[in-house]
């Protein structure tokens, strides 16, 4: 690695001696090209900048288009200009010295605490421009202003950029020191420019249209039109033009090389483009999202990578994913010939089909493609200490990757498997972490290239090393959905299967054991399940033992959501910790296909029917809504009469809302209640929601009673015409169906009137999600910047980069959050 | 589980999973400052709004609150609990006032005092008109009986006299400035004070009140009165707080190091520009953050050097980072290379 050498880098200004050693042509003819479209010697595209045109050689280096990194030109400016984005503090610099003797207005004593003092410190420049009277000379301090963006003003008048340059010009550099520049670096006087860098041709390269005209880039303009004024006001000079001319053009000059600097400085009109486009000059390049640092600096882009819709697949693990035949024919895998894979090496560059070498790289690092010409030469050839690319093969690992990516369970590793089709695939279990589904998703795959990151993949990056997130301990990949219902089915307490049965099930995942029968020879589910756990595994959860596993048998309970599922999952986390990752992966394979194969072969299916086993259900329905109305109304009575007991803290009004809210909205409550009372676990449209493995009883209320009260903003609804929402209600109705309570339900059908107010909550709630989006996005990218350099040390103590302590011991015990439960 | 096995790997990127932590939870909370509804009459800000508030480190909270609880024998007295509330409410004259006349012009104002409002808050007419003369120099006053007149003595311009009216009609005259209301609430047979609005060094003086029973969600007046560790605490409770009321599960070690972090260095700093992501010793990486040409023109002119130690710097150079796996090298002796070599 080259970069490993770099040390540290420092910044300072540019000086114009330095402009000029740099520089390789002296740029003096403000044009680009000449009327046989050829480049113009001393003109922006000089030659000798380099070149971007194929087939031309570069003046200065002689290497073409592509081998010539480009050389730096300078222009010599007729008369000095301030440098904008430096005005500011020069100008801070002339506030803290003396205006007629230059030194800096710290007294000889005070420098020799500064100086002398346990640390060296530095006087602060903003405190200085309140002194008075200068402690070396005596003079008297006269008022310098300075206006955006580059106006300077000694007693109200001008200040002239080469009176600036010659006032700090004449700051010596113990002086500065003081101030907290380093005289030998940086020099103020250097941030009034004289001479301007000109930047190589291929950083600002022109483009030819199809018509064959020429499209010079914006700095390239930019630069033109400095040098056309540069050009103007030496003539003048030289002419003795009047000095309100020349001053206008000089002020033309600062103002060409202000944008130059920075279009969008504060206080300056925007240069624009012939289309009135804003210029894009330095600074833009720079700034942003789209710009260099974030854009090219931050974000790098790699090779090896592949990129796909994804889809499902029952029939992988957790760790494994499924890649399309003709993406592991053109992805490759670094292979370091050794002695003892050296047969393996030459048969994989002598084939000629999937999976072949594609590049082998020899011990002197020269990369060369296997084709039919050097095969021979290649095999013969061959030595440790080469490497073979090869083509990407079973159980190659591979780092999978969907974005937004949130958290690092956003990038995993996968074992690679080599499939037909052209999509990559991955198991249903393990796209919680992606947040991924199959509707069109499409994610990326990465390749590693090197030992250290094959072995990170391999060893601490598959789904099962980080299936606890360190959020919160819990699992991140777990059964849910149908799987929670066939587990449900598997090990209540009076399933039992037939001997054959029993051996379809096993067998399936591999096992050709049958655990012990019952005495009428039928196998008990519990005991099925039992053969999925860790031999001699011990678990008790709930309080009283509602699941009970003695020595790798499930003897008591059903193994429900918060077993095997979503939040917290507390048997997975117990195979995580006691018996590792490949553990899990087994144990959530297996079970998923179990489950799945318990739920169709018992047949598990939900229909209209389901919904409708109460006849009830609608005198209830129409009792609840009937008494949340009643109660609404004895509160609007008293709020009427006066004899509401007002809330500490709130006005009449606001009571009246927040009582009728909590009643209305607490009579979907009510309708849970009733349906858990009157539904059993014999009806499936209750048994899902029961058991956690889809939905809730809220979703059979709003189905079968009342979709209850709908909100925006949290509030009951009043927006829209004064008084009411819609012109359906009376004025100033403040019952509960005029502000969102909604009496029908899912299938009865709403009414016109509910149907505007339900569209009221569901587009505030969708609203609500799209902003909380952009707002949590922003807070996320400030927090990983204000945190990512933190690490912990070997002691266990959190440090950041400067190796300040934050924390002595990590989160007071050291102990990693991934082990605890909450 | 062995202990070992719990510790904490050298080198984990802990303020990274911190951040993922807590980020990706604030993706599911709410944008709007709810009020909690109901029973209590706090408003609670909570959500979205309320997390980057005290990440952003704001020197006022939007919804400051208080909660001032008693030690056993006074918490089951509400007359008294009563007494000390009076005494923390912030009263101001034009609470006291039932109706006011004012001629700017000739500079008089006359006020008609509310004598229910008067008891309640065990006011006289004597005592505000101290309370007015001691703060307005200037005026004049005199009364009779629930009327009190004031004539502004200097001859000036209206606007001064009704600025000078105004501000006499908002004069404190009882209670703690800043808590603009406060109420009695019972949990169990125990009553304690809640209010909107907060002032901790001011309620701290009330007699009756505990140092220890004082709770307030303004990070800084407890950071202003008990200093940094007790702002590290305050700024750790009010995150768990936030995710307690979204009934969201968030292992307290992330919101102890953004905690830690934030006061480290002796003050409270914010996430942010202008806080931990602005004071960061790289140059490229507060480049990289925002406010990239002013952190690149400071640098070159004050010559400062990036030492290039944080991750993004060293990703903008295209070096391995330095946390993680990217801190540890894999070694080898000479001698035991030689072990590894072909038998044949």
């Amino acid at each position: 690695m080259y970069a490993e050498s770099i040390d540290s880098i420092r910044f300072t200004v540019i000086s114009p001696e330095a402009i000029k050693k740099i520089s390789v042509a002296k740029l003096v003819v403000p044009d680009t090209y000449n009327e046989d479209g050829y480049p113009i010697d001393g003109g922006l595209i000089d030659q000798r900048l380099g070149v971007i045109d194929p087939g031309l050689r570069c003046k200065t280096c002689g290497g073409r288009a592509k081998s010539c990194m480009g050389h730096f030109g300078h222009i010599e400016l007729i008369r000095p200009v301030v440098h904008p984005e430096f005005a500011r503090l020069v100008f801070m610099i002339m506030q803290s010295t003396c205006d007629s003797c230059y030194r800096v207005l710290v007294s000889e004593k005070d420098i020799d605490v500064l100086k002398n003092g346990e640390e060296e410190q530095t006087a602060s420049m903003s405190k200085l421009k309140s002194v008075k009277k200068c402690p070396h000379c005596g003079a008297k301090q006269k008022k310098i202003k300075f206006e955006r963006p580059t106006f300077f003003y000694l007693e109200g008048e001008r200040l002239k950029p080469d009176s600036i340059r010659d006032w700090v010009s004449k700051i010596s550099n113990e002086d500065l020191a003081i101030i907290g520049i380093d005289g030998n670096e940086v020099r103020p006087e250097w941030a009034i420019l004289s001479v301007l860098l000109v930047p190589p041709v291929n950083v600002r390269p022109s483009i030819t249209l199809e018509n064959g005209d020429r499209s010079e880039d914006d700095l390239t303009h930019k630069l033109v039109e400095i040098m056309r004024i540069n050009h103007r006001l030496a003539q003048d000079i030289d002419a003795g033009a009047p000095q309100i001319i020349i001053d206008d053009l000089w002020e033309l000059l600062q103002y060409h090389l202000t944008t130059y600097f920075n279009n969008e400085t504060p206080g300056v009109p925007v240069a624009r483009h012939r289309s009135t486009r804003p210029l894009k000059t330095l600074a833009h390049r720079l700034k942003g999202k789209e710009g260099r640092l974030r854009y090219n600096l931050s974000g790098k882009r790699v090779n090896f990578t592949a990129r796909t819709v994804i889809c499902g697949d029952p029939n992988l693990s957790i760790n494994e994913v499924g890649v399309a035949q003709t993406i592991a024919e053109r992805l490759t895998t670094p292979m370091h010939v050794t002695h003892w894979n050296i047969e393996k090496a030459k048969e994989l560059i002598e084939r000629r089909e999937y999976p072949m070498a594609v590049n082998v790289i020899t011990s002197e690092g020269l990369r060369k493609r296997v084709n039919e010409s050097n095969r021979i030469e290649l095999i013969s050839s061959i030595s440790p200490g080469w490497i073979v690319e090869r083509q990407l093969m079973n159980n190659d690992f591979a780092l999978f990757n969907r974005q937004p990516t949130l958290h690092k369970m956003s990038i995993m590793a996968h074992r690679i498997r080599v499939l037909p089709g052209k999509t990559m695939r991955i198991s249903v279990n393990a796209t919680t972490p992606y947040n991924a589904d199959f509707d069109g998703d499409e994610m990326n795959l990465h390749i590693p290239q090197s030992i250290e990151a094959i072995a990170e993949a391999r060893y601490m990056m598959k789904p099962t090393d980080v299936i606890l997130t360190p959020r919160d301990g819990s699992p991140v990949m777990y059964i849910d959905e149908e799987g929670i219902v066939g587990a449900y089915f598997l090990t209540s307490s009076n399933t039992y299967f037939e001997k054959d049965e029993a051996c379809s099930i096993l067998a399936d995942v591999g096992i050709t054991e049958l655990p012990e029968p019952e005495k009428d020879g039928r196998y008990s589910g519990k005991s099925i399940f039992s053969m999925l756990l860790p031999k001699g595994m011990n678990y008790e959860e709930g309080e009283g033992g509602a699941v009970v596993i003695k020595d790798g048998k499930l003897v008591e309970g059903f193994i429900r959501k918060q077993t095997i599922g979503s939040g917290k999952g507390l048997l997975l986390k117990k195979i995580y910790v006691d018996y590792g990752g490949e553990a899990v992966a087994d144990f959530i394979y297996k079970l998923t296909r179990i489950t799945y194969r318990v739920v169709y072969s018992k047949g598990f299916t939900i229909g209209v029917k389901d919904y409708l086993t109460n006849q009830n259900i609608e005198k209830e329905s129409s009792k609840i809504v009937e008494e949340t109305r009643e109660k609404a109304r004895k509160i609007l009575e008293s709020y009427k009469t006066g004899k509401m007991e007002v809330l500490p803290g709130y006005n009449r009004r606001e009571t009246y809302e927040m009582l009728v809210h909590a009643t209305t909205g607490s009579a979907r409550g009510t309708g849970v209640k009733y349906i858990e009372r009157t539904f059993g676990t014999d009806n499936m449209a209750f048994l899902i929601p029961t058991l956690g493995a889809r939905g809730g009883i809220q979703n059979l209320v709003q189905g079968l009673m009342f979709l209850g009260q709908q909100s925006v903003r949290g509030n009951r609804i009043t927006r829209g015409y004064s008084g009411r929402v819609i012109p359906y209600f009376k004025r100033n109705d403040k019952s509960p169906e005029a502000k969102g309570f909604i009496a029908s339900s899912f299938m009865n059908g709403l009414e016109p009137k509910e149907f505007y107010l339900h569209a009221m909550g569901a587009r505030d709630s969708t609203m609500g999600k799209a902003l909380v989006t952009a707002v949590s996005g922003y807070l996320m990218r400030r927090l990983i910047h204000a945190l990512q350099d933190l690490y912990v040390e070997d002691d266990m103590s959190v440090r950041n980069a400067a190796g300040d302590i934050i924390q002595p011991i990590y989160g007071s015990d050291g102990i990693d959050t991934i082990y605890e439960t909450l | 589980m062995s202990e070992k096995k719990g510790e904490i790997s050298y080198g984990e990127p802990v303020g990274v999973v911190t951040a993922q932590s807590i980020g990706e939870r604030s993706t599911q909370m709410v944008l709007r400052t709810f009020h909690s509804a109901g029973i209590t009459s706090q408003v609670v800000s909570a959500g979205l709004p309320r997390l980057i508030e005290i990440l952003d480190a704001r020197k006022k909270p939007k919804h400051p609150t208080m909660t001032i609880t008693f030690d056993k024998g006074v918490a089951s007295d509400y007359e008294s609990v009563k007494e000390i509330k009076k005494k923390i409410e912030e009263v101001r004259v034009g609470s006291l006032v039932g109706s006011f006349e004012e001629n700017l012009k000739a500079g008089t104002m006359v006020l008609n005092m509310d004598r229910e409002a008067m008891t309640e808050h065990s006011m006289t007419v004597k005592k505000i008109m101290d309370i007015i003369s001691a703060r307005f120099p200037d005026v004049e006053l005199s009364n009779e009986g629930e009327k009190i007149s004031v004539r502004y003595k200097k001859k000036k311009d209206i606007k001064s006299v009704r600025t000078a009216f105004v501000n006499i009609r908002g004069e404190i005259v009882s209670g703690v400035e800043g808590i603009e209301k406060a109420v009695v609430n019972s949990e169990g047979n125990a009553f304690y004070i809640s209010t909107s609005g907060s002032n901790l060094s001011g309620v701290l003086e009330v007699d009756g009140v505990k140092e220890e029973n004082v709770y307030t969600n303004d990070v800084f007046g407890i950071f202003n009165v008990l200093g940094v560790e007790a702002a590290r605490t305050a700024i750790l409770n009010e995150m768990m707080q936030v995710f307690a009321i979204e009934d969201t599960k968030i292992n307290v070690k992330h919101a102890m190091l953004i905690a830690d972090a934030m006061t480290h260095g002796g003050t409270v700093k914010s996430i942010g520009r202008h806080g931990l992501a602005g004071d960061k010793e790289s140059v490229f990486a507060r480049a990289a953050y925002e406010e990239t040409i002013k952190h690149f023109v400071n640098a070159a002119f004050f010559s400062e050097t990036d030492r290039l130690r944080g991750v993004a710097e060293n990703i903008i150079i295209g070096r391995q980072i330095s946390v993680g796996t990217g801190r540890v090298k894999l070694m080898i002796k000479n001698k035991d290379l030689e072990k590894v070599k072909p038998a044949d």
